[in-house]
């Protein structure tokens, strides 16, 4: 009990932190001449007017929803394959384990922007031969995005099936079940909570991709946020400043739903339980 | 069961596949419907050409696609033409002409003797590369000393008097900077070269042809550094008048918060000054006392060709006979106010802005700004050079390393 | 990869907590099939092989032989993967592995081969591309010559039928037929001539419309009228003028010959560019192999060895730095929240990962400019003047802060999964043992959180090794010393490396490439070696 103050005082220093410029942030987004010399920390003017420009003269409704369907089925599908991968590396034995799991780090090391002459390369014929998943469509893109399902979230979660007894498994195997039942009858109720935070790193990752979606998606309407608000201020930042903090905020909303929509997840104690029985 | 994930990844096998089998590439796919027109802008002008695209498609029975890149043009444009998937035609500044003529991105375009007549001399001339024209240019841009005349009614004549007009300012709390150049912690070439110029410095020779002389490197000679000793006497160790904590994020800003009553900018500042609603007007930017005039560079935006467009003849019928009209150099000057290349367009607009004319004057001895690739290596250890010596860096040593750094990338 | 991944059996697994079994569980499979089960894989293989059909259609037309064949075999080898009740961890590792080859190894391997070539501006197709753009970039109108107004047509179909261009001198109105035979001119009762001088009908042809004419775009640029002084080509579709390429290849030679002037320029293999007898170089190069000439430089030229080692350094230490601080601040917020009796936990977590919901790129930014000396936020909010970004050490703090900034959400999130994940009987049970909340947070949580973390770190410092933007967006890599405008106090070896490889006169694509492969062998040494040492752990408590 004694420790609750401190916990608090840490956790509201932390706060402060993590708030400070986005305060900066907000104050710039309601200051109707956002720019960045005239924008103090806390708010001086207070109007949506940069907001309502945001919404009437740029295609930001198209932009998010774009991203919502992109980032959600990337991250839904990374999650997923991620998890098959995590379970192999941590609870199977075989030729190559050791190696693949260290070639699955080293392979996210490569620089991204040179490997983008290769994805023109390898896309331009894809948009020839199958259009519906070449340039210019979600699906395509979220396809480039899923050849880094395996990375570091395989790491993540595999480090986490790591930590769950093997015990569990083994006397369901012995009781008769298929290794497909253990994955997903057991395994997979018991890392929900990591699922979760997987799912919202990915989520967040794809969100804020912007070297790909630039050159993959270029008709106005296939935009994602992350291109689209850079547009924004590519030419003079000084110009659209408090529009694009305007955009910065708003682009933060749906991750900090989904973010609430997770965290029961997250925090369940589920994990308690199932471990108990 | 586990084979949850498949259907995707055979998608993707299908993809790979393709992908790397060359063969791939030949098939007859491009005999899909002719009459499209893609065009590739930035996100300004995408939308000020949108509605001309669309009566272009209209007037000739084809679909014109405006698509907007918002970062990279130039590297997209020459990356994905390269590959097929670029556009027909493409939009950007003329400083690009060199590499992307190096790359086999752009095809000349052949304008009649009458078409180049309607020109301002000057956008003609930046658009001709080894005396090919390679873009029908439709704006122009420099910079120019726009002050703000509550603060500073008389234009200064000289560097000197500017200087001594905003300390006199900033002595009586009136202003907290002397001047808003940007420089930035990297340095800003551009912005800075009028004063360069002025102080008796140069980048590149020009030839007997008047062209721009790689092998003529003026970074580094004598004048260069007696330049940026001038350069560093107003830097922060001097007259504070350049400041490297004023930069492209801020420098307009400043100046539209009153902070200081001088900016040196371009047409682009306009809109944000207007905004603002302070008075103000626009004169060449001033030269040191004694010294070279202080010539700014000019730069122009034009439309490319695009050479591995799918639909060349439409494209060149678009740059070439659509674009040479005044109607859309008005449009595309009240999307965003630079001066129109087209002489009938910019008369017909300066008519109404006077800013316009202000503008061409501090341009008109202007140089052009190089296209040849060469000047890609100027301009980071140029604007390097240009923040360590205002922040009072030796200028010396400094400005011989940035020109061993550019010497050694020209080669 | 597939081979690899199948079960080698129990050879590599650890001795278990002292507890004795014969035979790993996981290589059989010989429980019962459920209905479930069947049936989904029943349908899952039904789509995968409706997707494969799909595939293989423009394949087929595209006479894209050994892209079927590709296709055909990776279908078959995922039928007979889950088919078969063998090679369990492969039916696991397949799905995303299929994804990461296509669309990694794929782009990587062919990048990394590109740091043999000389790839880049100047250097990006082959020799045949760069003759047509040499050959293209000639054609000058002839001087004096007649400017034509333009009428595509055609003596037969719209769309296939020979093509011809009508032309109207504009000072005579006189009409000309004109196709690879020459100009003919056409009498005048024949044709209807609009006021702007183009034909609008003839007789025997067929005016093409734009729409018809942009159809058949590809040939009207290629069609040249021959006439005595070079040719008539279109310029759009309604104008025609006279030119002439000066420059012409000939394969005799394998040179490039100005008709003009006579100067002639050789084909240079080696460098991939026409050169003349003076050394000049045409502009439009192609692209050759240079073996191993870039990896050479990387090692010789001294502007790259010269700061290398001082980069190096401070490039572990920012990578080092990021992920210690980031972790230390989310674990410490984990912590402080992992507590049922604490109040507002939701409404903490929340704002504690909203650095990490917002736009990296833009609040890299925006933290540039609260850095600023005379403006920036940092030093007005607390009475500073302090040149952030100007001065080597405090933007070296800088850029840490702002990566801690950024990057402490993710750990926070991470932890505290992890922290759930630790099942509550064991630090109870460490507790009744009588140790204290430390000593029960140093011998119990913290070791099973570093399980789950280790990698997470490595891979994290993996990450910053080579964050591009944390240093690219805030400082650029400055300050940079006086006498070197190349190696800035911040530079990353990616940042620094690639200010050369792209500020030349045009991107170096292979030099950047052969860079790369450099610093890939450097992070990848770091990682292995601590990744060797993560085996320990993870047997101790796998």
């Amino acid at each position: 009990m004694r420790t609750v103050p401190l916990r608090h005082a840490v956790a509201a220093g932390a706060v402060a932190f993590a708030l400070f410029p986005i305060l900066f942030v907000l104050s710039a987004a309601l200051n109707p001449r956002g720019t960045l010399s005239s924008t103090e920390l806390l708010p001086t003017g207070l109007s949506l007017e940069n907001f309502d420009r945001l919404l009437s003269e740029t295609r930001f409704a198209s932009w998010f929803a774009n991203t919502m369907l992109i980032a959600g089925l990337a991250s839904a599908a990374a999650v997923f394959l991620g998890a098959l991968a995590a379970y192999a590396f941590s609870r199977m034995r075989f030729r190559g384990r050791r190696t693949g799991l260290l070639a699955l780090l080293l392979i996210q090391m490569f620089p991204q922007f040179l490997a983008i002459v290769t994805i023109f390369l390898m896309f331009s014929t894809v948009t020839e031969l199958w259009p519906a998943v070449g340039f210019n469509t979600p699906w395509g893109l979220v396809l480039l995005y899923l050849g880094g399902a395996l990375g570091v979230n395989t790491w993540l979660m595999k480090g986490f099936l790591d930590t769950l007894p093997r015990e569990l498994d083994e006397s369901a195997t012995i009781d008769g079940a298929t290794h497909a039942q253990v994955f997903f009858q057991i395994i997979l109720p018991l890392v929900a909570p990591i699922l979760a935070v997987t799912g919202l790193l990915v989520f967040i990752a794809t969100v804020n991709e912007f070297l790909i979606a630039n050159v993959f998606l270029t008709d106005t309407g296939s935009k994602t946020l992350s291109v689209g608000m850079y547009g924004l201020i590519s030419g003079e930042r000084n110009n659209n400043f408090g529009v694009f903090c305007a955009g910065t905020l708003l682009t933060a909303v749906p991750t900090v739903l989904v973010f609430q929509f997770l965290q029961r997840y997250i925090v369940s104690g589920l994990t308690a339980g199932a471990v108990k029985g | 069961m586990v084979a949850a994930a498949l259907a995707l990844s055979l998608a993707t096998t299908g993809c790979g596949g393709g992908g790397d089998e060359p063969a791939a590439s030949d098939s007859p796919a491009a005999k899909a419907a002719g009459g499209r027109l893609v065009i590739w802008a930035d996100t300004k002008r995408t939308a000020a050409l949108k509605p001309f695209a669309d009566r272009f498609g209209q007037e000739n029975g084809v679909t014109v696609e405006v698509q907007e890149i918002a970062d990279e043009q130039q590297t997209t444009f020459v990356t994905a033409s390269q590959q097929g998937s670029g556009p027909d035609v493409m939009v950007g500044a003329h400083d690009w002409i060199g590499n992307l003529v190096q790359n086999g991105a752009i095809d000349p375009v052949q304008l009649s003797a009458e078409q180049k007549a309607g020109f301002a001399e000057i956008a003609l001339k930046a658009v001709t590369f080894n005396g090919q024209v390679y873009g029908v240019p439709y704006a122009m841009e420099n910079v120019a000393l726009i002050r703000n005349t509550d603060l500073a009614p008389q234009a200064p004549a000289t560097v000197e008097d500017l200087v001594a007009t905003g300390k006199r300012l900033k002595a009586e709390k009136k202003a907290s900077e002397i001047l808003c150049l940007q420089v930035g912690q990297s340095g800003d070439a551009y912005h800075l070269y009028p004063l360069y110029a002025s102080a008796g410095g140069y980048l590149f020779g020009t030839g007997a042809n008047g062209d721009y002389d790689p092998k003529d490197l003026g970074v580094g000679t004598p004048a260069s550094v007696a330049a940026f000793e001038k350069i560093r006497a107003l830097g922060e160790k001097g007259e504070g008048a350049l400041k490297r904590s004023i930069g492209g994020e801020n420098s307009i800003a400043t100046f539209t918060a009153k902070k200081c009553a001088f900016l040196v900018s371009g047409p682009w500042a306009i809109t944000d000054v207007k905004k603002a609603g302070l008075a103000y007007d626009i004169s060449p930017v001033p030269g040191f006392a004694g010294g070279k005039p202080a010539t700014p560079f000019v730069g122009v935006q034009a439309f490319y060709v695009a050479a591995k467009g799918k639909n060349k003849a439409l494209a060149q019928e678009f740059v070439a006979n659509y674009l040479t009209v005044p109607d859309l150099a008005v449009a595309l000057y009240k999307a965003e106010p630079r001066p129109p290349a087209l002489t009938a367009a910019f008369d017909q607009v300066k008519a109404e802005d006077a800013d316009l004319d202000k503008f061409q004057a501090a341009g008109r001895d202007g140089a052009v700004l190089p296209a040849i690739p060469e000047m890609a290596a100027i301009w980071d250890p140029f604007g390097k050079a240009e923040a360590a010596i205002i922040g009072g860096a030796d200028v010396a040593t400094t400005v011989n390393a940035a020109a061993k750094t550019i010497s050694g990338q020209i080669k | 990869m597939a081979t690899q991944l199948t079960s080698a059996g129990p050879g590599r697994r650890a001795p278990h907590g002292g507890r004795h079994r014969t035979e790993p569980y996981i290589v059989r499979d010989s429980a019962p099939v459920t209905l479930t089960g069947l049936t989904a894989k029943v349908v899952l293989l039904g789509l995968a092989a409706g997707i494969a059909v799909w595939a293989a259609f423009p394949l087929v037309e595209a006479r894209a032989w050994a892209g079927l064949a590709i296709l055909a075999g990776t279908t078959a080898a995922i039928f007979y993967l889950y088919l078969t009740r063998r090679h369990v961890p492969a039916k696991y590792l397949v799905p995303g592995t299929l994804l990461l080859i296509a669309f990694q190894i794929f782009p990587i391997l062919y990048t990394a081969s590109t740091a043999f070539t000389n790839f880049g501006d100047g250097h990006r197709g082959n020799k045949a591309e760069a003759i047509v753009a040499i050959q293209t970039a000639s054609v000058t109108q002839v001087p004096g010559s007649t400017e034509y107004a333009l009428a595509v047509a055609t003596t037969g179909d719209p769309a296939t039928g020979p093509l011809v261009f009508l032309v109207t001198d504009p000072a005579t109105r006189a009409v000309y037929a004109g196709n690879a035979a020459g100009l003919r001119a056409l009498p005048e009762g024949e044709v209807t001539v609009n006021s702007a001088g183009k034909v609008t009908a003839a007789r025997g042809y067929t005016v093409l419309d734009a729409g018809q004419a942009s159809a058949r775009s590809a040939e009207i640029t290629a069609f040249a009228v021959p006439t005595p002084g070079g040719a008539i080509r279109s310029s759009g579709l309604s104008r025609a003028y006279e030119g002439k390429a000066t420059r012409e290849y000939a394969e005799a030679c394998d040179c490039v010959r100005d008709t003009a002037t006579g100067r002639t320029w050789t084909a240079d293999e080696g460098a991939g560019a026409f050169v003349a007898a003076d050394g000049e170089r045409l502009a439009q190069g192609w692209k050759v192999g240079v073996g191993l000439a870039n990896f050479s430089r990387v090692l010789t030229d001294s502007t790259i060895s010269g700061p290398f080692l001082r980069t190096l350094l401070w490039n572990v230490a920012f990578a080092v730095g990021s992920v210690a601080a980031t972790f230390a601040l989310g674990l410490l917020c984990a912590l402080a929240l992992h507590t049922p009796r604490m109040r507002g936990r939701a409404l903490y977590r929340v704002l504690l990962i909203l650095p990490y919901a917002m736009p990296s790129f833009a609040m890299l930014l925006v933290w540039r400019d609260l850095f600023n000396t005379d403006f920036g936020l940092v030093n007005r909010l607390f009475g500073l003047d302090v040149d952030w970004l100007g001065g080597v050490w405090s933007a070296r703090l800088a850029v840490v802060l702002v990566q801690m900034w950024l990057g402490f959400p993710y750990m926070f999130l991470v932890a505290t999964g992890a922290l759930q994940a630790i099942p509550r009987e064991l630090t109870e049970a460490s507790t009744v043992d009588g140790a204290g909340p430390w000593q029960s947070f140093r011998r119990v949580t913290l070791p099973l959180l570093m399980v789950a973390l280790t990698p997470l770190l490595i891979s994290s410092f993996a990450f910053n090794f080579n964050n591009f933007n944390a240093v690219y967006l805030t400082t650029e890599g400055g300050p940079f010393p006086a006498d070197n405008p190349t190696a800035g106090a911040t530079d990353l070896l990616i940042t620094y490396t690639f200010r050369l490889a792209f500020g030349a006169a045009g991107a170096q694509y292979g030099f950047a490439a052969a860079i790369s492969v450099f610093i890939f062998a450097i992070v990848a040494l770091l990682s292995a070696v601590s990744f060797r040492r993560t085996r320990r752990q993870e047997e101790l408590y796998a």
